[in-house]
This record gives C-alpha cells, sequence and structure tokens, in this order.
C-alpha cells in the first residue's frame, strides 16, 4: 500500500519544486501513473482481504473505493485549471497541495485497518475540504457552507469516538481484521442502543441522511469544481464504506434501531427528488440528486442482505463517476456564463454538439439506463428492499420515475430547444474538457462489461 | 524598565514557581506562589497606564485570596496529619479548600471571572506569560494531590469551564480575551483527567503551552490584538496567513493536527473508566471553541481579498522578534503520529 500513499504525498514537493509552465503537467501525469498503480488492487484472488501490513488492507469493498479515489485526482486537476489559470503561481500550487493531502488522507481512510486509525484519517479530510471550499469558492455564502460542513460532521463524528474507544474497551482490539472473527451478538441493553447510535450517526450525517442533509447543497454548490467532485464522488462514499465496516459488529440490535432511518431515507429519497424538479439551480440539482442515490445506499446497508450490500457498493462507485461527470459539465457551463442558473444556458446543443453527447451521457447514466452500473446498483437495492417489504417497490418505483424525470429536465433545459443570444459567443469547447468527459464515461461504460469487480465481498 | 532589574523580576517569578514544584514543604509551596505574584505584578504593568494597573490589581487582589485559602487548607491539612510534608489532603474540607483555592489560581469555572479581563489589560507578551508560565504551578500541586480531590468538585468545575470557555468566547472579538476563554476551556480538560491519569494532565498541559506559545507569537509578531487588525496579516505576511490557520485548527483539535492528540487521550481514558457521557459531553463543547477559532480563520487566512484592504491600517513599526517559532509551529501541529512517544512522560 506504500506503493500508492509515497507517490501521492510526493505529488506534493512535486508541485512546489516545479517550473510555472509544468506544475498541471507534472502532476496531472504523476496522480494518473498512480491510479495505474492502484488498479491492480482490482485482482482479488479469493474473497478473503489483501493484507499488506497490520495498518493496511484491501478487501473488494474498499479497492473499488480506492481506484476510484486515485482515478479522480488526475480528473481534478484537470477540471481546475481553467479557474485557477489567472491566481497567482503559489496560489495555484496552494490548491494543488490541499488536493494531494486530501487525496492522502482518502487513501489511508480506505485502506485502515484500525478503526480509530480510520476516524483520525477521516476527520483529517475534512481540514483539506474546509480550506477548498472555503478559500476558492465563490460566492460569499461559501463561509456558511463551509461552517455547515465541518460542524454537521464533528458533532456527529465526536460519539463515534467515544463509540470506537468503548468497544476497544469490550473487544481489546480495533484492527479490523481480528473483528471479522470475534463477531458476537451484542447484548440487548439501553447502552448498546446508544452505542450503535453513536456508531452510526457519523455516517448517517456524512453520507447524508435526508434530516440531516442541510450542508450537502451548501457545501456542493459553493465549492470550486474540484472540491465539488470530490464532496460528490468521494467524500460521501467514505459514509457508505464507514457503515458497511462498522455495521458488521453491531448485530442484533440494526434489526430494530434501523426503522427510523430507513423511513427517512425512503421518504428523503421522493423529496429530495421532488425538490430536483423544481431547482433553478444547476449545481443544487446535481446535489439533491445526489442525496437522493445516497439515501438508496442507506437503505441497502440498513437491510443488510448480500444483494443488497453488492447494490450498495455498486451504487457508490457509479453514483461516484455520474455525479462527478455531471459536476464538470455544469461547471463547463458556470465558467462560460458565468452562473449556475440552468435556463441561462439553454439550447446548448447547436452550439457545442459534442457537449451534448457528454451530457446526453450522463443523464441517461444517472437514470440508470440499462447496461450500465448505475442500473445495476439501483436494481439489486429495489430488488432487495422488495423483499424485505413488499411495499417499499412502490416508493423505489416513484424514485425511479421521479430521477428519470428531472434527469431529463435537466438535459432538455440546458441542450434542447433554441439558444438564446447572449449565449452565441461563448467559446467552444476545450480538447481539456471533452477529455475530462470521457475519462469519466469510459470507466463508467466498461465497467458494464465486467461489474463483477465494483460488486463488493458478498459477490 | 531597567534591563537589570527587569532580569531580576523575571527570574524572581521562575524562581517562584520552581519552589512551588520542586518542594516538599507546605509552607516553601505558600511561599513560592506569593514570590511568584508578587513578582509578576511589575510584568503586568510593563505599560505604565490605568487599564493595566485595573488589570493587575484584579489579578493580584484574586491570587492573594487564593494563596490565603490555600495557607488555610495547609493549616488544616497540619492539624489533622502533624505534619508539612506535601502527600495527599488528609482532611476532605482542607481538601475542597484547596481544590477552590487552586481552581481561583488556574482560572477554573466558577472562579474564571478574572480571566478575560486581566489578560485584556495587559500587553500581549505579559498576557503570554500570564496564560502560559503562572499555570504551572497550581498544576503541579493538583498533580501532586490529585489522589485526594473530591471527585464531585473537579468534573463540576471541569465540565462548567469547557462550557464557560466555549460559550464566552463567543461573542469576542479581542484577541486576548479570546486566548483567555481557550485557556480557560483548556484548564477544564486538563482538570477533568486529574483523578483518572493524572500523566494525560501534564500532556494536555505540555500541549496547550506549546499551542499558546505559537499563538502569542504569532499576534506579538504582527502587533494585533483585534479581529480586525488580525485580518491585515495577509498585506504585512501571507506566511503567517498560514501558520495562523493551522495553529487555530489544532488549537479547535481538529486530527490530524497535534490538538487533537490530548483530547483523544483524555477521551479514551475516561471512556476507559467507564464514564460514556462526561467525555461526550466535553468532546461537543469544545466545538463551541472550534467556532470561534474558525470565525478568526475566516478573517484571516481564508477569505481572500481581490483588491487592498479596506480597512484601516495600523502604522508598521519595526517586526518584533519571535523566539523559536519554526520549531513551536511545527511541535503544535505535526505532534499527532508521535503519540506512542506518550510513555516518556510516566
Amino acid at each position: 500500500m506504500l506503493k500508492i500513499i509515497i507517490p501521492t504525498i510526493m505529488l506534493m514537493p512535486l508541485t512546489w519544486l516545479s517550473k510555472k509552465n509544468m506544475i498541471w503537467i507534472n502532476t496531472t501525469t504523476y496522480s494518473l501513473l498512480i491510479s495505474l498503480i492502484s488498479l491492480s488492487l482490482l485482482n482479488q484472488p479469493s474473497n478473503n482481504s489483501l493484507n499488506f501490513s497490520l495498518m493496511f488492507f484491501s478487501d473488494p469493498l474498499s479497492a473499488p473505493l480506492l481506484v476510484l479515489t486515485t482515478w479522480l485526482l488526475p480528473l481534478m486537476l484537470m477540471a481546475s485549471q481553467h479557474h485557477l489559470s489567472k491566481e497567482p503561481l503559489i496560489r495555484k500550487k496552494l490548491y494543488i497541495t490541499m488536493l494531494t493531502m486530501l487525496q492522502t488522507f482518502l487513501i489511508m481512510t480506505f485502506t485502515a485497518t484500525e478503526l480509530i486509525s480510520f476516524y483520525i484519517l477521516f476527520e483529517a479530510t475534512l481540514v483539506p475540504t474546509l480550506i477548498i471550499i472555503t478559500r476558492w469558492g465563490n460566492q460569499t455564502e461559501r463561509l456558511n457552507a463551509g461552517l455547515y460542513f465541518l460542524f454537521y460532521t464533528l458533532m456527529g463524528s465526536l460519539p463515534l469516538l467515544v463509540a470506537l474507544i468503548s468497544i476497544q474497551n469490550l473487544t481489546g482490539s480495533l484492527n479490523f481484521l481480528l473483528i471479522q472473527y470475534w463477531n458476537q451478538a451484542l447484548p440487548d441493553s439501553w447502552s448498546n442502543i446508544f452505542l450503535w447510535l453513536a456508531c452510526m450517526m457519523a455516517f448517517m450525517v456524512k453520507m447524508p441522511l435526508y434530516g440531516l442533509h442541510l450542508w450537502l447543497p451548501k457545501a456542493h454548490v459553493e465549492a470550486p469544481i474540484a472540491g465539488s467532485m470530490v464532496l460528490a464522488a468521494i467524500l460521501l462514499k467514505l459514509g457508505g464504506y464507514g457503515m458497511l465496516r462498522i455495521t458488521t459488529m453491531l448485530n442484533p440490535q440494526t434489526s430494530f434501531m434501523a426503522y427510523p432511518f430507513l423511513m427517512l431515507s425512503l421518504w428523503g429519497m421522493i423529496m429530495t427528488s421532488s425538490i430536483c424538479l423544481r431547482q433553478t439551480d444547476l449545481k443544487s440539482l446535481i446535489a439533491y440528486s445526489s442525496v437522493s442515490h445516497m439515501a438508496l445506499v442507506i437503505v441497502a446497508v440498513l437491510i443488510q442482505t448480500p444483494w443488497s450490500y453488492m447494490g450498495a457498493t455498486a451504487l457508490m462507485i457509479a453514483h461516484g463517476l455520474t455525479s462527478s461527470m455531471l459536476f464538470c459539465l455544469a461547471n463547463s457551463n458556470y465558467e462560460r456564463t458565468h452562473s449556475r442558473t440552468m435556463i441561462l444556458a439553454r439550447g446548448l446543443q447547436t452550439l457545442l454538439p459534442l457537449m451534448a453527447a457528454w451530457w446526453l451521457l450522463a443523464s441517461l447514466t444517472n437514470l440508470a439506463l440499462p447496461p450500465s452500473i448505475n442500473l445495476i446498483g439501483e436494481l439489486f437495492v429495489v430488488m432487495s428492499s422488495f423483499s424485505w417489504s413488499n411495499i417499499t417497490i412502490i416508493l423505489m418505483g416513484t424514485n425511479i420515475t421521479i430521477t428519470a424525470l428531472y434527469s431529463l429536465y435537466m438535459l432538455i433545459t440546458t441542450q434542447r430547444g433554441k439558444y438564446t443570444h447572449h449565449i452565441n459567443s461563448i467559446k467552444p469547447s476545450f480538447t481539456r474538457e471533452n477529455a475530462l468527459m470521457a475519462l469519466h464515461m469510459t470507466p463508467l461504460l466498461l465497467l458494464s462489461l465486467n461489474p463483477k469487480i465494483i460488486l463488493g465481498f458478498t459477490y | 524598565m531597567n534591563p537589570l532589574i527587569f532580569t531580576t523580576i523575571l527570574m524572581t517569578v521562575l524562581l517562584g514557581t520552581m519552589i512551588v514544584m520542586m518542594s516538599s514543604h507546605w509552607l516553601m509551596i505558600w511561599i513560592g506562589f506569593e514570590m511568584n505574584l508578587l513578582a509578576i505584578i511589575p510584568i503586568l504593568m510593563k505599560k505604565y497606564n490605568p487599564r493595566t494597573m485595573e488589570a493587575s490589581t484584579k489579578y493580584f487582589l484574586t491570587q492573594a485570596t487564593a494563596s490565603m485559602l490555600l495557607m488555610m487548607a495547609i493549616i488544616i491539612n497540619l492539624m489533622h496529619s502533624g505534619q508539612w510534608t506535601i502527600t495527599k489532603v488528609f482532611n476532605p474540607t482542607a481538601s475542597i479548600i484547596m481544590t477552590s483555592a487552586l481552581a481561583m489560581k488556574l482560572g477554573l469555572t466558577p472562579f474564571h471571572f478574572w480571566v478575560p479581563e486581566v489578560t485584556q489589560g495587559i500587553s500581549l507578551t505579559s498576557g503570554l506569560i500570564l496564560l502560559t508560565w503562572q499555570k504551572l504551578a497550581p498544576m503541579s500541586i493538583l498533580y501532586q494531590i490529585s489522589p485526594s480531590i473530591n471527585l464531585n468538585i473537579l468534573l463540576t468545575m471541569a465540565v462548567l469551564s469547557i462550557l464557560v470557555g466555549g460559550w464566552g468566547g463567543l461573542n469576542q472579538t479581542q484577541l486576548r480575551k479570546i486566548m483567555a476563554y481557550s485557556s480557560i476551556a483548556h484548564m477544564g480538560w486538563m482538570t477533568a483527567v486529574l483523578a483518572y491519569n493524572p500523566t494525560l494532565t501534564m500532556l494536555n498541559m505540555l500541549i496547550y503551552i506549546m499551542m499558546t506559545l505559537t499563538m502569542f507569537m504569532l499576534f506579538i509578531h504582527s502587533s494585533s490584538t483585534t479581529t480586525l487588525s488580525l485580518s491585515h496579516t495577509w498585506n504585512k505576511t501571507p506566511l503567517t496567513t498560514t501558520l495562523i490557520l493551522i495553529t487555530l485548527l489544532s488549537m479547535g483539535g481538529l486530527p490530524p493536527l497535534s490538538g487533537f492528540m490530548p483530547k483523544w487521550m483524555i477521551i479514551q481514558e475516561l471512556t476507559k473508566n467507564n464514564s460514556i457521557i462526561l467525555p461526550t459531553l466535553m468532546a461537543i463543547m469544545a466545538l463551541l471553541n472550534l467556532y470561534f477559532y474558525m470565525r478568526l480563520t475566516y478573517s484571516t487566512s481564508l477569505t481572500m481579498f481581490p483588491s487592498t484592504n479596506n480597512m484601516k491600517m495600523k502604522w508598521q513599526f519595526e517586526t518584533k522578534r519571535i523566539t523559536f517559532l519554526p520549531p513551536l509551529i511545527v511541535m503544535s501541529s505535526l505532534l499527532l503520529p508521535l503519540t506512542p512517544m506518550l510513555s516518556i512522560l510516566d
């Protein structure tokens, strides 16, 4: 695992020592090389995890998330080139350093064995993200957004620290590899109910659960493009990953403790999807769509069946790529019109046909068109929730319909129709932007050929 | 001040604290406290104006009261045990009185009212000495009598201090008052774990002193005493803005910076001793502290001005020399991976 972590840390001296005209080239190239190294982790020969040391391991759940993380860094760097072009050199290097620091913490989080180390790195990802959102965001609301983001996550995760330490007290070790062999049922008592709550609330806030999701639209909308990409693609999945890891220790309380959260998620996914139909702000629409997809993941994790775990993992990877791509597309609009309002940049198909193709593909994967992995994820989740309770099919079906509705609404508003007169002087698409979209879309389409690698450890 | 006299007074302050920390006779400890108090008054009054006089008077009155209470506790202890050696305190009344006296010296709630006002009235350097060096002596006595302290009083004072330190600092813009409330809150954390594992109190004291030293050095460097003047640092030394950001986040207790280490260790120790609600409450109340640190970072480093600063700039005198700043900054931010080295404190 050090073969990935040390090169990522070394990206920081690389940025500071590069010449002015080489910083983007150097960092993008080397981060692409690092992502190629991480691809080798996807080859998991047996159902056991690949243990690299006492501190780092990789199993079929964390390997796809790790590959997604390393894949996203070059994409983030490519996407940030334009809005940082006018800044002084030191600020550009600071920005890239923040992204690299965040990347290092994320890689270590996904491969940590000891749960306290996971917790420390989970919290550590907050600091670079906060700095990226508050320092390089574009509107004054970003200050409030940073505060909401920081405090929501910290309020949720401080009880998690206490809970992890009390579990360590109980079992003697928090090393994940050991705990999977220790697994006993938690005795039924009030304090164990609070233990369950303390463990899960941190990840519920991070996912986010419907009632605790207020930080997400603010943070996603106010963040610069790299911040939005990393938030949508990876940081939300940290919550899902944590939940998948920690629910193995929390039986049998989950069978009855999960009900309120299931209700909130099932209702919340419909509510947030419906809000998407009324949004005027493009980034806000994509942010609420993220909440809706993540609510599906929460439902899947709390039901705790093998199929639902497969669906959750697939949905996390698929949503990561799709959401990040949608944010890149929205950013390409924002860079041209300097506004996030959807109707200000409509009818783009006549002006930028290739970008319209990417918009089409992104919207189609967002609404979970077969045979993409989005469909595999959503289908598995719908099937397992149907077997858990027959009535949920109504809610799930409604959600799929509304998701299709707002994805097509977004597509039609931005692409079809007559363009307005004030955007016929926008710059054509850069090759960089087309490359960005292609690099998002290609893994998504290729994974539909072999989805086995992203189906997680219950395959 | 005449340098010779200043050196003598400073040495007396140091000597007083040393006497307190190294004595085994209660009377010598009391003498050390008095020596410390008398010698620090001229240091607090380095600038001669009514504000400093008021601050020094308040400080003198509270500390003298605390010393008298300490003497009474010592005498009661003498009556009940017949000897002057500092071991545990033999009488519960004496223990309570002694704890209150030391809490008054430290600035724990409900005896915290002097801390913001005194810190605000004196210069930055004197404030630095007040908030770091002066805490060493009372804390060392608390460490030594820790087996016999009434747990109820100690934990109540600790939790209330964290609460007051968090809430009180929310409405402040003066940097010295912010540091004072931060000191109250950190003292609360330190005393909370005193009964369970006093080594962690020492750890927290060490890291708190490092971080407070760093903060004060950075403030002295830009001669800024209000949030408004701190927001000018990006004009003068842009690097200082990053350093202020890192140190403030470390004081707020965010991983992966070293300010997280004492909080983590204290929460671990409390949880291992089966008190679960207490550390959760303490951790959540520390978020109040983090809020006003974040506000400081917002005005200093995280908002970029596209134009020159549209506030009145102060006269830029020659930059004061700051001692030892780079190692301090490194230690106050990057110490977390060295947590296993805690064993040296035993």
